[in-house]
């Protein structure tokens, strides 16, 4: 297997600009506390991922986001094994991405309620 | 033949617990077993799985996503 191809906040941003689309895995909670603010954006869950891989498009960009980095991860390995191509992890998450300034819709603070050092009592956790 | 029993899950809280309650089984159980933790996520990945702990017993992926009770790893493993 391939190592994945991660991407910084900065380039994620330009991509998105230039036609990538951002695919969020948090889980809905956590969408609504606070959101990437990009139009070409969609959110599927990580535990409903598997169940709409037919909503990513192929022929386009897709860069996966989450909280820290570590569940988009699994997201972009998960593409790479059903035939992806152009698909890139953000590093570090939305934590970074609202760090560095980039647009988001919602309360900031919601990203900081949470350790690192999850309680891992939703599935989608970890 | 040992029994491989391989736990993937990237070293979280659920994942520890997993292995503890496989470890417990296999010794009181005195079972043949080597116990793997995979916690790599590209040899995670390898199995297509995208919650963890997985237990994988001899290369089979039996539980995914969640901490099994004891006796249902005794049970997987019989």
């Amino acid at each position: 297997m391939q190592p994945a191809k991660e991407i910084c906040p900065t380039t994620t941003f330009n991509k998105v600009k230039n036609g990538a689309l951002l695919v969020d895995v948090r889980r809905k909670a956590e969408v609504d506390d606070i959101r990437f603010d990009v139009p070409a954006y969609l959110h599927i869950p990580l535990s409903e991922l598997e169940n709409r891989l037919d909503e990513i498009p192929r022929d386009r960009e897709v860069i996966f986001v989450c909280r820290s980095g570590s569940r988009s991860l699994r997201a972009t390995y998960f593409l790479m094994n059903a035939g992806y191509e152009n698909v890139y992890n953000m590093k570090d998450g939305i934590i970074k991405w609202a760090a560095k300034g980039f647009p988001v819709k919602g309360n900031k603070t919601a990203l900081y309620t949470i350790g690192d050092s999850c309680d891992c009592s939703d599935p989608d956790c970890c | 033949m040992s029994t491989i029993i391989k736990i993937l899950g990237t070293g979280c809280p659920k994942c520890q617990k997993m292995t503890q309650l496989v470890e417990e089984v296999v010794k009181e159980n005195h079972i043949d077993a080597q116990i793997i933790k995979v916690e790599d996520i590209m040899d995670i990945m390898q199995y297509n799985v995208l919650s963890t702990p997985v237990l994988v017993i001899d290369e089979q992926i039996t539980v995914k996503g969640r901490v099994p009770t004891k006796a249902e790893i005794v049970e997987l493993l019989n």
